[in-house]
């Protein structure tokens, strides 16, 4: 199965964007369930983003890039 | 801690809080004390998720009083318990000195080895994002010019949760020394190698032993913190050109001498990297191990890339001119080579 | 008394300095996005602003001369205008130019103007000795000037802190010692670091005249420090003031203040100057049209200071070796 990571809601206002400020996995690396692969920065805070399953990963997004509210980032494959 | 390696990766921050929290699990004597270390996780991040686990009772934010809340530490250490004590950056060490060079430093060997003093004050360092004097230093040759007072200074993620395990461990006083550029930081640029592999389980870091970060014959090449990750990059930017080894020293004190000689036989030129002051710290302690031993084992004279005796400077281009980046480390080990 | 002519004085003062702080903070940010670098931008580093702070220094300068002393905090801006320093020079300072203060080497937290006898440090509470020194040296000339030590609440429990009103108050110095209470030392409250709720209650302990102001309120300031700076200049020694403050924005620019939660909104209802505004639009000392060419007359001068420090020339790489020694 392929999960797919999603930037979360950031705020109700659809203009507010954040920033993938770490990616803590690797492209094409293996993650487990739980497992913290990025931070996200919105506008000086910073929230984890975990693995919600396990699988490799695929990195869509690089670091620094500049995202939206519910793009789609990276995906895991099982 | 090769860069394909698989496995979790954090960031140093994260690293040093992992390492906190492996030891409080283990025991109740184990706490931390600072300022804005509970909520908001310490100002770098080295506290990071420890209040959410242990709570206010472990984790204890302090008032502004150093002298008091680092005494305290030492006095809850000579009583059994294992403090570990946020310096929120070394550059205010001033305020509470005494406590840590007339107590925290010499309380064991006063009490003839009858008292120990198992403490960790940890601190941020450094500069390269314009602080300006008074919050960009990074002091580690003070401290360790002090007897009676470990001094640890990780590069990486995983050297920072294994020593601040061992540091806790020790029964001695450890002066935990983090620059600020290798802990990861969402709102600080960072080298890559702040994000590193980082076993989840309980391990150490010995202290007092360096770690040839990357192999080489050409040139030796000594350095430390972030400074230390620089060196990394400069020599695999030279791989093929030239080989050069690179000495992560991880610890001050104690100081791996027989490291520095080991790689100075092999390679005969040396190459120190510091951002901490240049005159009267560790780079001349670098140059007299291997001169108390045996001069001839330099074919050149030694380069010196650090900080230079000034105070450090507020606008970006003066800070630049002055922190031993890694242009200035290139032409160094290309100086060495002549 | 005060009278009106003063009330708009006072009005004008905190205009400019909230009009100052918040273009440095869209100064600031500007060029920090997307990804947010403290060392990034024309205004690198730290920041810290001093908005919802200004009734204290306005209150606190209109009783001090040019040849007064202040000495104040991490947090400076608004004791540095309200003092009178020069605005070109500071916001040079600010942009690391060599038109600044310190020709670059200072920034934000270390402004010096020897002209104006104002000087600030970075570290709590240790700009509270050195205003003592200032204090013992106009003593010992003579004259009656004094000097005046601003620190944060936080700040009270520093020793360095406890040894300069101890000293000053056993040697009956001119230096009055105010303590800027917005209630926030990063983000830990005063009610987890302070065993008195009201600071003032500590000068007892060191045998000398203490006040406590409410409300942020730029009148009662005035009143109280001048009672202090009287006292001073009249050889009575030295006054400790704990003034009510609120810190509008983070402890620095790029505070998330996730620890202040609910009381953030409160503090923001809190702010001094809006309420002024309308306290003095209620005493007919002005209206719409005087309130917009005040605020207009503070952005044209904070605009130009700004773009007075842009087109200032940065340091040569090889002035980092100056000024070390005399």
């Amino acid at each position: 199965m392929v999960a797919q990571i999603h930037c979360p809601m950031l705020s109700e206002d659809p203009s507010v964007t954040g920033v993938i400020s770490t990616w803590f996995a690797q492209d094409q690396q293996r993650v487990t369930e739980g497992q913290v692969i990025a931070e996200i920065a919105i506008d000086k805070v910073t929230m984890d983003i975990p693995a919600p399953i396990s699988g490799v990963i695929h990195i869509l997004v690089p670091e620094e890039a500049v995202i939206t509210s519910t793009q789609l980032i990276a995906e895991i494959k099982d | 801690m090769s860069k394909e390696e698989s496995g979790r990766r954090i960031s140093t921050a994260r690293a040093v809080a992992e390492g906190i929290a492996t030891e409080m699990r283990l025991s109740d004597d184990v706490f931390v004390m600072g300022e804005d270390v509970g909520v908001y996780g310490g100002i770098f991040g080295s506290t990071t998720g420890l209040f959410d686990e242990f709570g206010a009772e472990r984790i204890i934010d302090t008032p502004i009083s150093e002298t008091g809340f680092i005494g305290a530490g030492i006095g809850a250490a000579t009583e059994g318990m294992r403090p570990v004590v946020e310096l929120m950056f070394a550059d205010f060490f001033g305020v509470a000195m005494d406590q840590i060079y007339n107590h925290m430093a010499k309380i064991h060997y006063e009490s003839g080895g009858n008292v120990k003093v198992p403490m960790v004050l940890m601190m941020a360092t450094g500069g390269g994002y314009s602080d300006g004097a008074q919050h960009s230093q990074n002091l580690w040759a003070t401290f360790a010019h002090m007897p009676g007072l470990k001094v640890v200074v990780p590069s990486n993620p995983y050297d920072a949760k294994g020593m601040m395990i061992s540091a806790i461990r020790d029964d001695s006083p450890v002066i935990f020394m983090f620059h600020k550029g290798i802990m990861g930081l969402a709102w600080m640029k960072k080298n890559p190698r702040s994000i590193g592999v980082v076993p989840e389980e309980a391990y150490t870091v010995p202290i007092g032993k360096a770690h040839v970060a990357h192999e080489g014959k050409d040139v030796t090449v000594i350095s430390l913190s972030l400074s230390l990750q620089h060196c990394l990059d400069v020599a695999e930017k030279l791989e093929g050109k030239v080989s050069v080894e690179v000495i992560d020293l991880r610890s001050l004190v104690p100081l791996d001498r027989e490291a520095i000689l080991a790689s100075v036989r092999k390679t005969g030129r040396l190459v120190i990297v510091d951002e901490d002051y240049k005159s009267f710290g560790l780079s001349g302690e670098i140059v007299a191990t291997i001169t108390d031993v045996d001069p001839s084992l330099l074919k050149v004279p030694v380069q010196r890339v650090c900080y230079p005796d000034v105070p450090i400077p507020y606008a970006r281009v003066l800070e630049y001119e002055a922190l031993p980046t890694p242009d200035k480390i290139e032409a160094a080990i290309m100086a060495a080579l002549k | 008394m005060i009278d009106d002519q003063m009330r708009l004085k006072f009005y004008k003062e905190m205009v400019r300095i909230r009009t100052y702080e918040e273009a440095i903070r869209r100064e600031y940010h500007a060029d920090k996005t997307p990804a947010w670098d403290i060392g990034a931008g024309l205004i690198p580093g730290e920041m810290h602003l001093a908005a919802g702070q200004e009734p204290v220094a306005v209150g606190l300068a209109a009783n001090l001369r040019k040849e007064d002393a202040i000495t104040g905090p991490h947090r400076p801006h608004h004791l540095a205008l309200a003092k009178g320093v020069d605005m070109n020079k500071m916001t040079a300072e600010i942009y690391g130019r060599t038109t600044g203060f310190g020709k670059g080497k200072g920034g934000h937290m270390h402004l010096f103007d020897p002209e104006n006898h104002f000087s600030c440090s970075g570290i709590i509470a240790e700009g509270m000795p050195v205003a003592v020194g200032q204090a013992l040296a106009f003593s010992r000339r003579g004259t009656d000037n004094v000097a005046v030590g601003v620190a944060g609440e936080g700040a009270v429990n520093q020793g360095g802190f406890h040894e300069a009103v101890s000293l000053a108050a056993n040697w009956n110095l001119p230096v009055i010692f105010i303590i800027e209470d917005n209630e926030w030392a990063i983000s830990v409250p005063k009610s987890a670091s302070t065993s008195v709720k009201d600071n003032s209650l500590r000068a007892a302990g060191y045998g000398i005249a203490g006040e406590h102001v409410k409300d942020n309120d730029v009148e009662a300031v005035y009143e109280a420090t001048k009672r202090a700076v009287d006292r001073a200049r009249k050889g009575g020694g030295p006054t400790l003031i704990e003034i009510q403050t609120v810190r509008l924005w983070g402890h620095f620019e790029g505070d998330a203040q996730a620890y202040r939660g609910e009381e953030l909104k409160e503090a923001e209802a809190n702010d001094p100057i809006p309420a002024y505004e309308n306290k003095l639009r209620s005493a007919g000392v002005i209206d719409d049209a005087a309130i917009a060419e005040i605020k207009a007359t503070a952005s044209e001068e904070v605009e130009a200071a700004i773009a007075f420090a842009k087109q200032s020339p940065e340091p040569k790489p090889s002035d980092v070796y100056l000024h070390v020694f005399a």
